[in-house]
């Protein structure tokens, strides 16, 4: 009874914030912190006690990036977003993970997928879509999440078993009926706790130090890169359910309509720190890059390498996009990635995979002395390449070769 | 609204459950029995008795294992020809595999492999971590090794050895633990390599 009353209390206080907003339209302010929270109830309980299973784990998991600087910088950004008292409870976990995800467990566990990292372009982005899964974090959303999902999955789960026995196609079908309907259902819940912790998110960024508006242009960028990475599969339409992240936080028009007019106009000359975060992340870049490139989505990668290609091409991009069309490998491709690596060698003469991909590109677009010469740039310097021997193997050494 | 749809969906489940057969059961490759390879001509009298997997990753592909496949896999790959994926497409629309050219170039053969893993297990971690010449079924070919972390979070290292013969792929792999399974069958997986041949 008494939680209650407090609830109330709070919500009282919430609707009175926004009742008095400080421009008209603008997100309120966040409430004041609540401070430690213990778990309570059978379920709430259960359900942290499994977050903290998944946490030791994840302490030793080998996917997990530990670099000190790296970690330092996002946590920097969650802070300058949430403010010091609430991002000290949060223990944040850099994942090199090529997908665009975001999550947090009601212990306070947050996950940082490395396909954010190459996603966005500045803190203001960055902290627009830590601030909204803390705004998860701190409305207890994950449990009533799980509570819906325990209901729909033990059904589910039953009627795997009776599927998977079956021989019949049409079971199956019905099977895939029923899952849709469930897992519908559970979507459905979701979207409506999206629009509370876009409120949140954005009551964060309006009172920090970074520049609100950024959290619109995050979305508008996920729908553009999904559109082009349909267009490149010859696809009519991008399938957002089928991303990560975008499955329980649909990507939409309004959406990102709703967060501009969320965002304080006030907020607009502020600093969205770009130069920074670009700084930050310069040296992880080409790691990224190279899992992003390597996933088999064309389109979804030039579109990356474009965006980031903004701010002026350097010669880890050119590099990027060379690897991407010899991927894809058409005969064209083939001979726009000879360009594009030669653009990287201009760029930085040091740069010995350029040379490689150089080299593999015109042997395959029959201008092989040349190929050669450039692998055996590629050897000589990086003597120590792990695939020197295959390399020495297509590009014998030329006695006639100073 | 009716419930009569949801009446027949649920009586067609326990009829089905009723009806329930035992799966195919796993084939048995026998000491120095000559078997070919996914249909193909490629063939092996194996050193060792090893077993064959009946879910197959592609329609040119075979697993082989000792003590099950994620402990000790030899995957091979038979004659795969120009466009065709290394396994079997989840979903050719919304996850396309990468596929063999006819432009591929033996030294991209770990490219390729590396971009099949990334793509179909969504692993972030591969490093390949050798690469050198080395013939396979008699023809020039290579033999790489390399590791990563698969998506049940186990580092695992692999070997593989591969030949473009008249325009198709041969490649076989051995992929397993890091830990103490890669070493302890890393030579049953060479003596059955080198026992493989083309006819």
């Amino acid at each position: 009874m008494k939680r209650l009353a407090k609830g109330a209390a709070g919500l009282c206080a919430l609707l009175a914030i926004a009742a008095a907003p400080p421009k008209p339209g603008a997100a309120p302010p966040p409430p004041p912190y609540a401070g430690v929270y213990q778990p309570q109830g059978v379920d709430e309980i259960g359900f942290w006690r499994e977050a903290d299973e998944d946490e030791r784990a994840l302490a030793n998991a080998p996917e997990v990036i530990r670099d000190e600087a790296l970690n330092a910088y996002v946590r920097g950004v969650l802070c300058s977003t949430v403010g010091k008292d609430r991002c000290a409870a949060t223990r944040i976990y850099l994942l090199r993970t090529p997908v665009f995800n975001a999550s947090m467990t009601p212990n306070g566990t947050m996950r940082v997928f490395s396909g954010l990292l190459l996603r966005v372009r500045n803190e203001a982005e960055l902290g627009a879509i830590l601030g909204h899964e803390f705004g998860h974090f701190e409305l207890r959303h994950s449990l009533a999440k799980f509570k819906a999902r325990r209901t729909g999955s033990d059904l589910l789960s039953w009627a795997a078993v009776f599927a998977s026995m079956s021989p019949g196609y049409q079971t199956r079908s019905n099977f895939n009926d029923l899952q849709w309907s469930v897992y519908g259902n559970l979507y459905r819940y979701d979207r409506n706790t999206e629009r509370e912790a876009d409120l949140l998110g954005l009551g964060y960024l309006n009172a920090g130090t970074l520049r609100p508006q950024a959290a619109a242009s995050v979305w508008r960028n996920v729908m553009a890169e999904g559109e082009a990475s349909s267009r490149a599969r010859g696809l009519s339409k991008p399938r957002f359910d089928q991303l990560a992240f975008t499955a329980s936080h649909p990507p939409s028009a309004e959406r990102a309509l709703t967060l501009a007019a969320l965002a304080d106009p006030g907020g607009e000359a502020r600093d969205d720190g770009a130069a920074r975060y670009a700084m930050a992340l310069a040296p992880w870049l080409p790691m990224f890059l190279d899992d992003q490139i390597k996933l088999n989505d064309f389109g979804a990668s030039d579109f990356l390498i474009a965006e980031l290609a903004k701010n002026g091409w350097t010669a880890p991009l050119w590099l990027a996009r060379g690897e991407l069309y010899r991927a894809r490998g058409n005969p064209r491709d083939l001979v726009i990635a000879a360009e594009f690596y030669t653009n990287a060698t201009t760029a930085d003469p040091e740069l010995a995979d350029a040379y490689r991909g150089l080299g593999l590109s015109l042997l395959k677009t029959r201008r092989p002395s040349e190929g050669r010469v450039a692998l055996r740039r590629y050897l000589i310097l990086k003597p120590d390449a792990k695939d020197a021997g295959m390399i020495a193997m297509l590009a014998p050494a030329d006695p006639r070769e100073p | 609204m009716s419930t009569r749809p949801i009446r027949t969906a649920a009586l067609s489940l326990a009829a089905a459950a009723l009806l329930a057969v035992p799966v195919a059961a796993n084939g048995y490759r026998e000491k120095g029995k000559v078997v070919t390879i996914a249909g193909s001509t490629l063939s092996v009298a194996p050193p060792r008795d090893w077993n064959l997997l009946s879910i197959r990753p592609g329609k040119k592909a075979e697993t082989w294992t000792l003590d099950g496949e994620r402990l000790n896999e030899i995957t091979w790959y038979a004659g795969i020809a120009p466009d065709e994926p290394l396994i079997r497409e989840t979903s050719r629309k919304h996850k396309p595999l990468p596929r063999l050219k006819q432009s591929t170039l033996i030294a991209e053969i770990p490219e390729l492999l590396e971009a099949t893993y990334r793509t179909e297990r969504s692993v972030a971690d591969f490093e390949l971590t050798s690469a050198k010449p080395d013939p396979f079924l008699g023809q020039p070919g290579i033999r790489f090794t390399y590791a990563y972390v698969d998506n049940d979070h186990l580092p695992r290292r692999g070997e593989a050895r591969a030949a473009l013969i008249g325009g198709r792929l041969y490649l076989a792999t051995f992929d397993a633990p890091r830990q103490y399974f890669f070493d302890r069958s890393l030579a049953d997986f060479r003596a059955l390599t080198d026992a493989a041949t083309l006819s």
